[in-house]
């Protein structure tokens, strides 16, 4: 009895949550006139599907350069997130040069700044590189983590040290050790860590606001920020758009759901 | 004697093999000093600045922190931003601790599918849903008539000073539920079965093994929940951009906000850098405690 009250429970609460959700996609589909009308229909009257390709044409707008920009940031973002992360990392764990401690200390001190608290200094930064509405100037500060370097030197932190110098009498050079060996035991840290912050970088708006104005270099989340109809508001449109933004990282998680919790349980450590 | 030389050359061979490490560490080192490090001090000196971004910057000392402390509208924000984060921290932590308990219990049944469905909106942008609430808390939205029809209701979630704050704060808690009850069940999850076994064996209930095993072997999951929670609610940013851009009448302008509103639509680049120095000093407390939980779990 007590069982069925809580999964009966818990069952509501899973529905409340996606709510929001069904009522975007069913939406999206609606007529302009039908997405706020009283009395309120769950499913279109008409279905418009028209919705979609006139979001994506919007006049003054161009979602699929959007979809384009975010995506390529999105790429660039994550690889070089892994690339200093799982470069830093090994570096951390498996060297004993001088230093070691306090450098890894000030790498990790930079969890201690809040990205928007250095907005504008790194927007000045930036200017004065002359980067300013180019992909370089999204993907940098997006492709850094302190928490990625700590997450990839716990990890090669674990592996026992007799495996590299293994391969280093076998006349293995050190990044040939890096690359051949320790990276491919990696893969799933690599994974958890590049779904974590590619939901990251997929988020980020306060950023390509501030160093974005050509509009043809806008993100997908600016372009959607910055949506709206000249005369009236264009619903269906403005919901076709965000379901086509929530897209990719669903079908990921429909597919690596397991992934993406683990990323979120990392965030959390194995204290 | 000739052993010994063999000795030196193969501890000189192993430093020198040791020193390679920084070859590995020096991309991280540069980029995190240029675009984070650097940026962060500059951010401090800025705010000594007065500066409208085309002329040339001028020195006026702590004015800008005088001004900042004298204004109200300050205040107001970061009144509303601590406002914010103290009751998205309470409720997050309150209704992701319940929702893990029970999707640990042996009384559940289907796991996967309510974890999943509480976790979906955590990978959905924030952008794209705050339009959506945006919608549904019209006059005429969903949520509007709903809670009209069946409470008798009429709530002005977004247009009432009064209301939007707390509009906000039931959006992120939505958003992010599911993000902070994975980091719990991961918790509970590491906390051994024989600990409930033998006290259930010693006739401990659910209330007592909760007190006395659970919350104190979790210790470490609350403090990092609580840290991570503070600081991702009080940078809080594309929520209230989207659905109200600060208002009504400034009622939701956090922080964040605030410093672009200043910088890019007031161009006082000194002024919104001393509002950014004040973000960071508020969240410093806090950054420290997760610094040392990091580095604790590192062992440095």
């Amino acid at each position: 009895m007590a069982a069925i009250v809580l999964n009966l429970v818990l069952l509501i609460i899973g529905i409340i949550y996606l709510i929001p959700f069904i009522w975007m996609v069913l939406s999206s589909f609606k007529l302009n006139a039908d997405v706020l009308s009283i009395p309120i229909k769950i499913l279109p009257r008409t279905w418009n599907f028209q919705s979609y390709p006139n979001a994506l044409n919007y006049a003054g707008y161009n979602f699929p350069r959007y979809f384009l920009n975010s995506f390529i940031v999105l790429v660039f973002a994550v690889l070089l997130c892994l690339f200093l992360s799982t470069t830093a990392g090994y570096g951390f764990a498996k060297y004993k040069f001088k230093n070691n401690k306090l450098l890894f200390i000030i790498v990790m001190s930079t969890l201690m700044i809040p990205f928007e608290a250095i907005v504008i200094p790194l927007f000045l930064l930036v200017t004065r590189l002359n980067l300013q509405d180019t992909y370089l100037a999204l993907i940098i500060p997006g492709g850094l983590t302190a928490f990625g370097v700590f997450l990839m030197r716990q990890f090669f932190y674990s592996i026992p040290d007799e495996i590299i110098e293994a391969a280093r009498i076998d006349g293995a050079t050190e990044w040939q050790i890096f690359r051949r060996v320790s990276m491919p035991l990696a893969k799933t840290a690599v994974l958890s860590l590049a779904i974590l912050h590619g939901q990251w970088v997929w988020n980020l708006l306060l950023w390509p606001l501030v160093v974005i104005s050509k509009p043809d270099m806008r993100t997908l989340p600016q372009g959607i920020s910055l949506f709206s109809g000249v005369y009236f508001t264009p619903y269906p449109e403005q919901l076709a758009i965000s379901v086509l933004a929530c897209l990719p990282t669903l079908i990921l998680f429909i597919f690596l759901s397991r992934n993406f919790m683990e990323g979120v349980a990392l965030t959390g450590l194995k204290t | 004697m000739k052993k010994k030389s063999i000795g030196i050359q193969k501890a000189t061979y192993y430093n020198r093999l040791q020193k390679q490490g920084y070859i590995f560490i020096l991309p991280t080192l540069l980029l995190f000093s240029i675009f984070l490090i650097y940026p962060m001090l500059d951010a401090f000196r800025l705010s000594l600045y007065e500066w409208n971004f085309t002329g040339s910057p001028l020195y006026i000392g702590l004015r800008n922190f005088i001004k900042l402390f004298t204004t109200k509208r300050f205040w107001s924000s970061y009144s509303v931003t601590l406002q914010f984060t103290f009751l998205s921290v309470f409720l997050l932590m309150f209704i992701s601790f319940w929702l893990s308990l029970a999707f640990t219990s042996k009384l559940c049944w289907f796991k996967q599918l309510y974890q999943s469905m509480v976790f979906l909106p955590v990978v959905l942008p924030m952008v794209a849903i705050a339009v959506v609430w945006k919608f549904m808390f019209q006059s005429t939205g969903l949520l509007s008539v709903v809670f009209l029809d069946i409470f008798g209701w009429n709530i002005p979630w977004l247009t009432s000073t009064k209301i939007a704050p707390y509009t906000m704060v039931l959006v992120n808690v939505w958003k992010f539920t599911g993000y902070y009850m994975v980091m719990f069940i991961a918790g509970l999850l590491n906390i051994p079965d024989v600990y409930h076994e033998a006290a259930k064996i010693d006739g401990a209930g659910f209330w007592r093994r909760l007190i006395h095993i659970t919350l104190p072997l979790l210790k470490n999951t609350i403090i990092l929940v609580f840290v991570s929670c503070a600081i991702f609610s009080f940078g809080t940013f594309a929520l209230q951009y989207v659905m109200t851009g600060g208002g009504p009448s400034r009622s939701t302008e956090v922080l964040t906000l605030l410093i672009y509103k200043e910088a890019f639509e007031y161009t006082k680049f000194g002024y919104s850098a001393a509002i950014s120095v004040m973000f960071f000093l508020t969240l410093f407390i806090f950054s420290i405690i997760q610094l040392k939980i990091f580095s604790s779990e590192a062992e440095i």
